[in-house]
């Protein structure tokens, strides 16, 4: 499935009634926008022609009582502006009530990456797959600063609190893959903070879920946590701290400071990356890495030194990888 | 009093005051001219050209920070400078130009000079107040300017918990301290303009017979006095957290974060009314002036000052409807929204009807006024999009929210005070500056000001998130469009740096009353003596005695 | 105003006032206006006191029984008492009687000093209880509550905001009571004492509000 968007475009993809409502109501309210305002633009120029200084023109009292315009050029767009005020409401309170049997995927926020998992218990990073024609609710929570979950093909996004649950619901029809966002600033990495959502027709979404959501989604969640972690920003080619690439390090052997040499087995890579401090490198870089013990969890420990063991080289790594985070297409 | 043909050109009446005190000891610039007697004053006018210094010094540096932002987003994906980098730029333009340049802008500078001017008193009613508040102004400014600029503060402007209390490692704690100080500025200057405009008004000046100018600041000190207190209390609870763990807001002890919000946001969206209501006063001076006709509806204005300044208060729920409010809250901020913005919207009607069957003088602070004008209705009816529930939930923390704020601050605020500053630039200094650069320099601003920010409301409804480094390729053409707005705007905001300092030398020596205006101010030499008046002034039969009146003035001042 | 004072009572006439009446009025509207802003900053401060206590109400009433409710009963009366000197200083220096109106100042000197003795007794309390969560080396006797911590936390942030603004009013106290004990103050800065004097009430004001909402409904 290729993605939606391309290039530029002057209307995003809606795939929701709900969206679709809400590009209408945005339409409507800019219509009214250009009739209370263009009148404004109009008469500006044309009275800056007309009453120039010196300029042959009727200035006598126009003799309407100014109360009666004031009141009326108050009343009348703020009753025409309520128009939108209701329907607004009324969408809003639809979009906040998720019907009962609505599927209900988990999402936790955390800096700077979503974890996604599905009722049958598959999970995703930054990724989400979605079936069409059903009710989803998205049940969202954040691990530590305040996120927001963003979908604009469905046109809602809510924030992820550290303190307490809030929902996201939809119902998608059209199949396709478009962006997935963190709204809320949330730091250095805000703006990786997301990846794709695909909605597929039920069918293939089960399908989904037996192959791909079990295996080969391994590997880009594997990739998501090395970047989310921060290990990416110091170990990737080009990046100003200048470490060691890990492409290709799994297997090989590694000079250390005491003579030593090792080989980098899963083993060793989970021992250095909770104990950077110890077996110290050859060749005198300086030890600048932080301890993870304690900050990441065994499941995405083990995660993260799979991506390692598959990661062979950085442009392989990107290639093996379906959805980088934060990649741009 | 109607007319065909021309009117204005000629004055209807000469100033009873002298036409220039350049150069004699009279005027209060050269009255003293040691260091001393400028950061020692206590006259109300030198204490305004400090702050105007300044904040045109802070007002560059915001600037250069946008700068920065404009250049790291011309390319999608961040090759130009780290997300740190662009973190930190962005929130040195957020807390600079907010904090110390518009929130102090207009009425720190015009409301200090012209407020006892206007009321035809001989200083504010605490001179020694205003010039402390001067001091503890910098004070704050420097101290958070020197962590933001020299150490990084990654937060943003409006400083969230969690982020800024546990998460943050930048240099947060110092900003807070200096921005909790700035507000205790902001707060004096408040307390001095209320006291000032209830108790120093000359014999005969009434309330309204005061101009829309002074209303305005009446209303925006209010704010100043009544929601400053409230983002001190949350300020010192956020610096209280990040200094000592006390958890107020933090989750890990059943705090709660958005509480923070609430409290941010109480103070912070009259905030807008303080940058909002200042430049409404300045446009309500200048179009009359400049049409030669009375103010359109002058009580209505009046009323509707204190009255936003009032209503302001109650719709600071509208930045949390996707914040995990309840829907109660979210349906009725939204409706105290919608009441607010239509009526501050449609202000701009009554400066339409007040050019209608002028007599129409289209200079620089005209150009200004009507820039103004056309921006600020867009910008109050794209906040209408905002606070409409269904459609706040695709567009809020987009660009379109950062576009329909730098309408109502660029295209309001700003315009405003170049506006103000241009119609008052000859009383403040004697001296005229070039018509034609700054004809030149307005429509510039005006240009720059559209390509920049107009296409950030289609970025933000096809659904670009604000605060990002890096973006999805396909909004690359609208941002770099709107990078390249940036450069005309810059290049506005350049020429009446030079201009303006130029003529403060060379500059023609302007009369009393260079445009024919009505008000107080004008009515004494340009620049004025240090006491403002040498003779008590008269105080005109109504407010805005211009040639042309409508027949309205009748209904209003009988 | 004028009318109530005794001969040679009064103030100097500031430069750029056209009269007294009009300075003193200034001087009156301005304190108010700044009483309200304190007001209103303080006032921010019991309302999340209030919100915290109607999110973890057992965690609040078990953070707050370890409040010392007689120290800020005795507080309490100590500043009303306070209070009750510097309405008399304000009505001896409308008198013109200098030497009782210094003496009455500094009573209400001793009794805001007496204020912090006690308060800072009862901090000594508090930290010999564990009561003190933000101080890293003394574990926080009611740890397995956290929400306790919040209460704890606004209580110290609270009083210390009152503390300081009282210590302050005590510092400026003193220096006036210095000023005003010369020859001639009365006729010139009469004022002084009153506008002074309602900064002295607000200061009890606030711990009069501050007494319930951390001691008394909590309980």
């Amino acid at each position: 499935m290729t993605p939606s968007h391309e290039s530029l475009q002057l209307w995003p993809a809606a795939v929701s009634a709900t969206a679709t409502e809400t590009d209408l109501l945005i339409l409507a309210f800019t219509v009214l926008t250009l009739l209370l305002t263009v009148p404004v633009f109009v008469a500006i120029t044309y009275f800056a022609l007309r009453y120039r200084e010196g300029s042959e023109a009727d200035r006598s009292p126009s003799g309407i009582r100014s109360n009666l315009i004031e009141i009326s050029w108050m009343l009348i767009p703020f009753l025409l502006t309520l128009i939108f005020f209701v329907w607004g409401a009324r969408l809003y309170i639809h979009s906040r009530n998720a019907p009962p049997d609505a599927m209900v995927v988990e999402a936790i926020g955390r800096q700077w990456m979503w974890k996604f998992q599905h009722p049958t218990g598959q999970a995703e990073i930054n990724n989400l797959h979605l079936p069409i024609g059903q009710p989803i609710r998205l049940h969202i929570i954040s691990q530590d600063v305040i996120h927001a979950l963003y979908l604009p093909a469905v046109r809602l996004q809510v924030a992820a609190l550290p303190d307490r649950y809030t929902d996201l619901w939809f119902k998608a029809d059209k199949t396709g893959t478009y962006h997935l966002y963190c709204s809320e600033y949330c730091g250095t990495d805000h703006s990786v903070m997301g990846g794709e959502v695909t909605f597929m027709n039920p069918g293939d979404y089960q399908e989904w879920l037996t192959h791909a959501g079990a295996q080969q989604g391994k590997v880009a969640a594997g990739r998501a946590l090395y970047e989310a972690y921060g290990c990416a920003g110091c170990h990737e080619p080009g990046s100003a701290v200048k470490a060691p690439s890990l492409a290709g390090l799994y297997g090989s052997p590694v000079k250390l400071a005491d003579g030593r040499t090792v080989t980098a087995d899963e083993g060793w890579l989970r021992e250095k990356i909770l104990n950077p401090n110890g077996d110290r490198l050859a060749g005198g870089g300086k030890q600048i890495m932080p301890s993870f013990a304690g900050r990441i969890p065994a499941d995405e420990l083990t995660t993260l030194i799979d991506f390692l063991k598959s990661y062979s080289s950085p442009a392989a790594g990107k290639a093996a990888d379906a959805t980088p985070a934060g990649s741009t297409r | 009093m109607s007319a065909s043909g021309s009117i204005g050109g000629t004055a209807r009446r000469e100033p009873h005051a002298p036409e220039s005190t350049i150069g004699r000891k009279a005027d209060y610039l050269h009255a003293e001219s040691t260091l001393r007697s400028w950061f020692l004053t206590t006259d109300h006018k030198r204490i305004a050209l400090l702050y105007l210094a300044s904040i045109t010094g802070f007002f560059v540096i915001g600037a250069v920070a946008a700068g920065v932002v404009r250049l790291a987003l011309v390319v999608p994906n961040g090759a130009i400078m780290t997300n740190d980098t662009y973190n930190k730029a962005f929130t040195i333009h957020g807390v600079v130009m907010v904090w110390f340049f518009l929130i102090p802008s207009i009425p720190a500078t015009f409301g200090n000079f012209l407020i006892p001017l206007m009321i035809g008193a001989k200083d504010l009613a605490f001179p020694k107040l205003n010039l402390t508040s001067w001091y503890v102004f910098m004070a704050g400014a420097l101290f958070t300017l020197v962590s933001v600029v020299l150490g990084g503060v990654d937060t943003g402007w409006t400083f969230y918990a969690p982020l800024s209390t546990a998460f943050s490692n930048t240099w947060v704690l110092p900003a807070l301290i200096g921005v909790t100080i700035v507000g205790f500025s902001s707060i004096l200057t408040g307390l001095n303009f209320v006291v000032t405009i209830h108790t120093m008004r000359a014999p005969g000046m009434t309330w309204f017979k005061l101009p829309i100018f002074v209303w305005a600041h009446y209303a925006t000190s209010l704010i100043f006095l009544l929601a400053t207190p409230v983002i001190t209390t949350a300020l010192i609870l956020l610096i209280a957290e990040r200094a000592f763990h006390v958890g107020v807001f933090d989750p890990a002890y059943g705090g709660d974060p958005v509480l923070f919000q609430h409290l941010f946001w109480f103070y912070s969206h009259p905030a807008v009314y303080i940058m909002v209501l200042p430049g409404m006063g300045v446009i309500s001076e200048i179009v009359p002036a400049f049409a030669q006709k009375k103010l359109f509806g002058y009580r209505f204005v009046a009323y509707a000052s204190i009255g936003l300044a009032s209503v302001t208060f109650f719709v600071w729920g509208h930045h949390m409807f996707v914040n995990g409010q309840s829907d109660l809250a979210s349906l009725v901020f939204s409706a105290l929204s919608f009441a607010v913005a239509v009526p501050s919207a449609v202000k701009v009607y009554n400066w339409t009807a007040t050019i209608h069957k002028g007599s129409l003088r289209l200079d620089t602070p005209m150009l200004y006024a009507m820039g103004y004008i056309g921006l600020f209705v867009l910008g109050g009816l794209t906040g209408l999009y905002l606070a409409t529930l269904a459609i706040n939930q695709h567009i809020h923390a987009t660009y379109f929210v950062v576009a329909h704020f730098h309408y109502i601050m660029v295209g309001g605020t700003v315009l405003a005070f170049l506006g103000g500053l241009h119609f008052w630039w000859p009383k403040f200094t004697g001296r005229m500056y070039s018509e034609p650069w700054g004809r030149v320099s307005a429509l510039l601003i005006f240009l720059g000001f559209n390509v920049t920010f107009f296409p950030q409301f289609i970025l933000g409804y096809l659904g670009m998130p604000r605060r990002y480094a890096t973006y999805p390729a396909e909004f690359q053409l609208l941002n770099v469009l709107s990078s390249a707005g940036a450069t005309i705007l810059a290049a506005g905001y350049i020429f009446p740096m030079l201009y303006l300092v130029y003529s403060l030398w060379f500059g023609r020596k302007a009369p009393a009353n260079p445009w024919n205006a009505k008000g107080l101010e004008w009515e004494t030499a340009s620049p004025p003596p240090t006491h403002n008046f040498l003779t008590p002034p008269e105080v005109p039969r109504i407010p805005y005695d211009y040639p042309i009146q409508a027949k309205e003035s009748r209904d209003q001042h009988g | 105003m004028s009318e109530g004072l005794a001969d040679g009572v009064g103030i100097v006439r500031a430069e750029h006032f056209e009269s007294v009446a009009q300075q003193r009025e200034a001087a009156t509207l301005g304190i108010w206006a700044w009483l309200i802003t304190e007001l209103l900053l303080f006032s921010a401060l019991f309302l999340v006191a209030l919100i915290t206590r109607i999110q973890h109400p057992e965690a609040t009433v078990a953070a707050a029984k370890h409040l010392k409710f007689w120290i800020g009963a005795t507080n309490t009366v100590v500043l009303i008492c306070s209070s009750l000197t510097m309405s008399m200083a304000i009505e001896f220096s409308r008198m013109g009687w200098q030497r009782a109106m210094v003496r009455a100042m500094l009573a209400t000197a001793a009794l805001g000093g007496l204020f912090l003795v006690l308060k800072g007794y009862e901090y000594y309390a508090d930290w010999a209880e564990h009561m003190m969560p933000f101080l890293a080396d003394r574990p926080f006797a009611l740890a397995e509550t956290p929400a306790a911590r919040l209460f704890v936390n606004l209580y110290y942030v609270a009083t210390i905001l009152h503390a300081v603004h009282l210590f302050t009013g005590i510092a400026l106290l003193l220096g006036m009571t210095w000023m005003a004990a010369k020859a001639g103050f009365l006729s010139r800065h009469q004022n002084w004492i009153e506008v002074y004097g309602l900064y002295w009430h607000f200061i009890d004001l606030v711990w009069i509000l501050a007494f319930p909402i951390l001691y008394v409904v909590n309980r």
